[in-house]
């Protein structure tokens, strides 16, 4: 039945893109984070979806496609170059079956990044990318969402759609893109065109935010509660009163406490005493040591380097209540243990100039979405409001996304290179229309008489 | 059944929103977009058509 069905859905999108090649681009993104070939059970597991998908995504764009307003920003430079870093590192890494491994699926990942943006070069193309990246991670929050609101939660046992504690359905970093997704959910609620805004569109929005809010809780992934923190401060930022959303996000929090499942409270209490928790201690320990590393290798081990480390720690244990309470240390010896941190992934993997790379990205990310958000900020007359909007939620995503990055190994993931090439399309069509008047398409009105495309003048 | 569930609703979303596509002529003209919102009455009409229609604000 599952196969029947994404089979179904998968042809017939694969139909529509012979009268618009762009929706063979959307197909590879809902592919690249659903896993559609994971889902099923029987014909649909022996297909190379992923491969037919991005051979038709880019096909489509280079044989049938227009190529007007497609722009190659220095974003895009970056990922092609943190690209070619990677295969170098790749060819002389310390483990070289698991890197080539990892490497199959982080050049598709980066490589569909840097092509992305050239195909987003209107902006109902955009948003139909950005809505078919919040469909695909809320089809997965979605399910999990209802699991957990059933008790089907707990650490790494939550069954999403996927049968498989790994990948994007591993608990840590579906949280991370669960709540990252948020922010974009609340653009298409309020800015969208192909959905516009209406009572069904954010009832369908609410339920999507409270079942990404609910993927932390049902895998118990502290991650995903420093996200969610990440995520109220942030919206401290978008929300008129300040104050009244403050109290009731407070209130709202005291009155999930009961409701919350004891599992989750008791290992959300563990966040600020790392040294009773093995996982939380391995951390700061391979951290250590993949600064160590290198020092000694500065340009990297190459992919899943890790599998080097080896460490002895003491791990405080308690024991007993009250009075009677007793801390005991034992040692721990744990080797190959992952990195657990996106940043130190890039240190111990690719070296110094990887991170350098990576943290480029995402650097100018962050001033250009800035630039955006204050260029078309509410006190201009002649603002761009969508593109105000869709910079900002781009750059909450990606600060929550940083964030969650300092505690889980998700560095190429791809619904993060994903989130930078819907960045670097956005930051391409606003040069286009604030920076260069000159051009044909930005000249044929000046900025203040332009009237709104039309996703831009939907009531709000 | 919660599986189906997602399934079904979540891709029958993005099958609504790619079938919806199909019609938007701003999907590959940054222009159209223009047009129709400046004159959304012209929308449907052909362009012989067009000039008979008393004029409106958007």
């Amino acid at each position: 039945m599952r196969d029947l069905v994404l089979l179904a859905f998968i042809g017939a999108i694969l139909a529509l893109g012979f009268r618009r090649p762009f929706i063979w681009v959307l197909l590879y993104i809902y592919v690249d984070i659903v896993s559609p070939q994971e889902i099923g059970w029987g014909i649909i597991t022996s297909l190379h979806l992923s491969l037919v998908t991005f051979i038709a995504a880019f096909a489509g764009y280079v044989v049938l496609d227009s190529k007007h307003n497609s722009r190659f920003t220095l974003r895009q430079a970056l990922i092609v170059a943190l690209l070619a870093w990677c295969g170098y590192t790749t060819l002389g890494a310390a483990f070289q079956d698991s890197a080539w491994e990892k490497w199959t699926w982080v050049w598709k990942s980066m490589f569909f990044a840097a092509f992305l943006p050239l195909t987003l070069r209107t902006r109902l193309r955009l948003e139909s990318a950005v809505l078919v990246f919040a469909l695909a991670i809320g089809a997965i929050a979605i399910n999990g969402g209802i699991k957990t609101v059933f008790g089907g939660g707990g650490y790494g046992t939550l069954t999403l759609l996927v049968d498989d504690n790994s990948g994007i359905y591993e608990g840590s970093i579906i949280s991370t893109a669960a709540i990252a997704t948020i922010p974009l959910v609340l653009f298409l609620a309020r800015r969208g065109s192909l959905f516009p805004p209406g009572r069904a569109v954010w009832l369908f929005c609410a339920a999507l935010i409270f079942s990404c809010l609910l993927i932390p809780i049902g895998t118990n992934a502290r991650t995903g509660l420093v996200c969610i923190a990440v995520l109220g401060v942030l919206l401290m930022r978008q929300v008129r009163h300040r104050f009244a959303f403050a109290a009731l996000a407070g209130a709202a929090m005291l009155v999930a406490l009961p409701f919350l499942p004891q599992e989750f409270t008791e290992r959300m209490g563990t966040i600020t005493g790392f040294r009773g928790d093995e996982s939380a201690s391995t951390r700061i320990e391979v951290w250590k040591w993949t600064y160590e590393y290198a020092k000694e290798h500065p340009l990297g081990g190459g992919f899943d380097a890790y599998r080097a480390n080896s460490f002895t720690y003491q791990l405080a244990e308690v024991s007993g209540a009250g009075n009677n309470r007793r801390i005991s240390y034992s040692q721990v010896t744990d080797s190959a243990r992952a990195y657990h941190s996106s940043y130190f992934e890039m240190l111990g993997e690719q070296g110094w100039p990887g991170l350098a790379l990576w943290l480029a990205l995402h650097g100018l990310g962050l001033w250009q979405m800035e630039r955006i958000r204050r260029r078309e900020a509410p006190r201009r007359a002649d603002r761009d409001v969508w593109m105000h909007d869709l910079a900002t939620a781009l750059q909450h995503a990606q600060l929550i996304f940083l964030v969650g990055a300092a505690f889980v190994g998700i560095a190429y993931q791809s619904f993060m290179f994903l989130l930078i090439a819907m960045q670097c399309a956005l930051w391409s069509q606003w040069r286009l229309r604030r920076k260069a008047p000159g051009r044909p398409a930005a000249a044929q009105m000046p900025d203040d008489t332009r009237p709104a495309p039309r996703s831009a003048i939907n009531p709000v | 059944m919660i599986d189906i569930f997602t399934i079904l609703l979540s891709h029958g979303l993005i099958l609504l929103a790619a079938w919806k596509l199909l019609f938007r002529d701003d999907l590959d003209h940054e222009d159209a977009a223009i047009i129709e919102a400046s004159r959304p009455w012209l929308k449907d009409r052909a362009p012989a058509d067009a000039g008979e229609e008393p004029a409106a604000d958007a």
